[in-house]
């Protein structure tokens, strides 16, 4: 196995009084995308920050890239791609601008920044001002900034957060092929359908603390019900019947009622991600 | 890996973008522009020639004086021909830009002085005293005259003088408003005038004390307009300069982009030294432009006069970097700019008016910058005369670059 990209063992950082990461370990391993699942204020962006060297651990210890993230190592920043969940662009410079600009900052000569505006459908828009771009335009900007020198590890706090669902999908597969490429990718969300169609593995965090780590199978495995939903034609109504898939009779019951002319619809009932937080928490994901 | 970036070429990378962004907001090219174009030429209408001219009221008459003072001098040996001297005696020809106005009593000169009683000049010479309040006519072909000074001789003044007595005081009564510059000069005209009369200086008191001369006194060393506010535009440029700055600096931080530049190589210190050095150079390359334009470098004082301005530049970059670190939000900012920028306002007016520079003044940061700035550009001033501001002015500016840089160091690293 592989020295993990990312190691964080017992975490800590407070505001104050307020203990905002409670002690969190975890690892990535490069090529792998682990969704940091949780609401809002549950420490995922604090988490971010102590990993990218924004501030510094209260407690614990964590290593990017083998290097401590308290180090205050300018080579960890020169190898890690960050897309924040605000939309700190410079508005009055052009996109290729913008890139250009970061690319100098990581002393990368000639920056591949056409085919990263490519990538993320911005090309033709390229010599235009960000400040007349829409809110999803400058997400995909954000996401291409935090590509611009082909980061070893992505953090990306939040990437879809508010977007329509084209320009969601655009923005998963290019983080899709950036870990296909060999980036590890610490994802924050509270979106539990970005999380699922894109993790790996999805760690639940909850007042600062992961409550669950594991892959999105795994944990619906873990959490959900092993049962079918069979949904029939009774009359003028529709009928409907659970069979538990551990039940001894089970199989023959369910070919039964699929050779059923009344049959409708067949569904699994495994729980979706919400469902499990909602049980290890009791509370929900907004 | 990406190869490692020096920090020279990361500050080069930040201080490119800083011209960048500044050229593309519209606030900052107005005020650029407005400093580069419409100040230069505002300045090239204003007077080249200052107004010396002086009316100066005298009680009682010259001639009323001379005449008293005949039998007492003639008793005390003076002769004939000494008595027909004092008779030509002429004191405003001899003065030049002098307008002399007699009045019968010093009474009636006080009142004209403190706005009571209206002085007219007919255009015969006479002159005619009206009481508005009263509600006096104004006199026909006349013209008002503007006495805010005047003189009152002791009765028996020449007399007592030739005696040698030791309490002769001359009064000169003044307008609050006065400045110290006409006030200097009439003190100057009267022992001169007093030593012409007596052979000897005498005592003259001010009867309205209530100024102050700061700094060196420019009696007979007046500037003109355009001399004056010289200096005065240069500081206006810097602070311009400053509001500019500061926006520049509140913008990046407002929007955050500050945080995304600090997750690559870039440090804090790359960062504080990028905007230190820009704001520093786009204050002193305006100042300078401007005082290129408007004049004001001399063979004699340019280095000192350059080296102010540095010191004024980074004086000012420092206040920007700390008002743009400080406001939360645009009102924030304004607020700021404010409360630092008009007290570092305050002693650019003591050039415009000399005499208005009170001690609290002069302990203001930017007061070494203007006074030696006024000095070099206006008065000739030297290395060696301004060692002093220069040294006040460097720990004013140690201070204020350090406070700004600190307050900057801080946002960043708390947002």
């Amino acid at each position: 196995m592989t020295q993990p990209a990312i190691m964080v063992q017992g975490l800590r950082y407070s505001y104050g009084d307020l203990e905002a990461v409670k002690g969190i370990s975890f690892d990535v391993q490069p090529g792998e995308i682990l969704g940091f699942l949780g609401p809002n204020g549950a420490g995922k962006s604090t988490t971010i920050k102590m990993l990218t060297g924004q501030i510094t651990p209260k407690g614990g210890s964590a290593q990017v890239l083998g290097i401590d993230v308290a180090s205050d190592n300018p080579n960890l920043q020169a190898q890690i791609g960050v897309c924040f969940e605000e939309k700190n662009l410079y508005l009055n410079m052009s996109a290729k601008e913008n890139l250009d600009f970061y690319a100098s900052l990581f002393g990368i000569k000639n920056p591949e920044t056409m085919e990263i505006l490519r990538r993320v459908g911005l090309a033709e828009r390229a010599k235009d001002r960000v400040s007349t771009f829409s809110k999803g335009m400058r997400q995909r900007m954000m996401i291409s900034r935090s590509f611009i020198n082909k980061p070893k590890v992505l953090f990306l706090d939040e990437p879809t957060d508010g977007l329509d669902p084209v320009t969601s999908a655009q923005i998963r597969q290019t983080i899709k092929e950036e870990a296909e490429r060999g980036a590890a990718v610490l994802l924050t969300t509270h979106d539990m359908f970005e999380a699922d169609e894109l993790s790996d593995r999805i760690a639940f965090i909850n007042q600062g603390e992961i409550v669950a780590l594991d892959t999105a199978e795994n944990l619906k495995l873990k959490y959900g019900k092993r049962s079918v939903k069979i949904r029939l034609r009774d009359g003028e109504s529709v009928r409907e019947e659970h069979i538990g898939i551990d039940d001894p009779d089970a199989s023959a019951r369910m070919a039964e009622l699929a050779a059923s002319p009344n049959l409708l619809t067949i569904h699994t009932e495994e729980a979706t991600l919400e469902n499990i937080f909602i049980e290890l928490t009791g509370r929900g994901l907004e | 890996m990406t190869r490692p970036v020096s920090r020279a070429a990361i500050i080069g990378a930040l201080l490119k973008k800083e011209l960048r962004a500044y050229a593309r907001d519209k606030i900052y090219l107005f005020l650029t522009l407005l400093v580069l174009i419409l100040i230069p030429v505002m300045f090239t209408f204003l007077p080249e020639t200052v107004d010396e001219d002086l009316t100066l009221a005298v009680s009682p008459s010259i001639s009323t004086l001379i005449e008293d003072a005949k039998d007492s001098l003639k008793a005390m040996g003076a002769t004939d021909a000494q008595l027909a001297e004092l008779d030509e005696t002429d004191l405003a020809e001899q003065e030049e830009g002098l307008l002399l106005i007699e009045f019968g009593n010093a009474e009636q000169m006080q009142q004209v002085i403190d706005g009571t009683l209206e002085a007219w000049r007919t255009n015969d010479g006479e002159i005619v005293l009206r009481d508005k309040e009263a509600g006096e006519a104004k006199p026909e072909n006349a013209q008002k005259l503007n006495i805010d000074i005047g003189i009152a001789f002791p009765q028996n003044f020449i007399a007592d003088v030739a005696a040698d007595k030791k309490d002769v005081t001359v009064t000169v009564y003044s307008d609050a408003n006065i400045g110290e510059e006409i006030r200097g000069a009439v003190e100057s005209f009267v022992r001169e005038a007093a030593y012409q009369l007596a052979g000897k200086e005498l005592p003259v008191t001010m009867a309205d004390e209530n100024s102050i001369i700061l700094g060196e006194d420019r009696v007979g060393n007046q500037a003109s307009l355009k001399d004056k506010l010289r200096p005065m535009v240069i500081f206006m440029v810097l602070l311009m300069e400053t509001f500019s700055m500061a926006s520049l600096i509140s913008t990046e931080v407002l929007q955050r982009t500050v945080t995304a530049v600090l997750v690559t190589p870039v440090r804090v210190s790359d960062f504080l030294i990028s905007k230190a050095v820009f704001g520093t150079v786009m204050c002193l390359g305006q100042g300078l432009f401007v005082l290129l334009v408007i004049g004001g470098l001399t063979a004699d004082n340019w280095s000192l006069v350059l080296t102010v301005l540095l010191m004024g530049a980074m004086m000012f970059t420092g206040v920007a970097l700390f008002v743009g670190a400080s406001g939360k939000d645009f009102m924030g900012q304004l607020f700021y700019s404010m409360l630092l920028t008009v007290p570092l306002l305050i002693p650019s007016f003591s050039v415009l008016f000399p005499g208005t520079a009170a001690a609290w003044v002069q302990v203001l940061p930017t007061y070494p910058i203007i006074d030696t700035l006024v000095g070099a550009m206006t008065y000739g001033q030297t290395w060696a005369d301004s060692l002093g501001s220069l040294a006040y002015a460097a720990a004013w500016l140690a201070v204020l670059f350090i406070a700004g840089l600190l307050q900057l160091r801080r946002k960043v690293q708390t947002l």
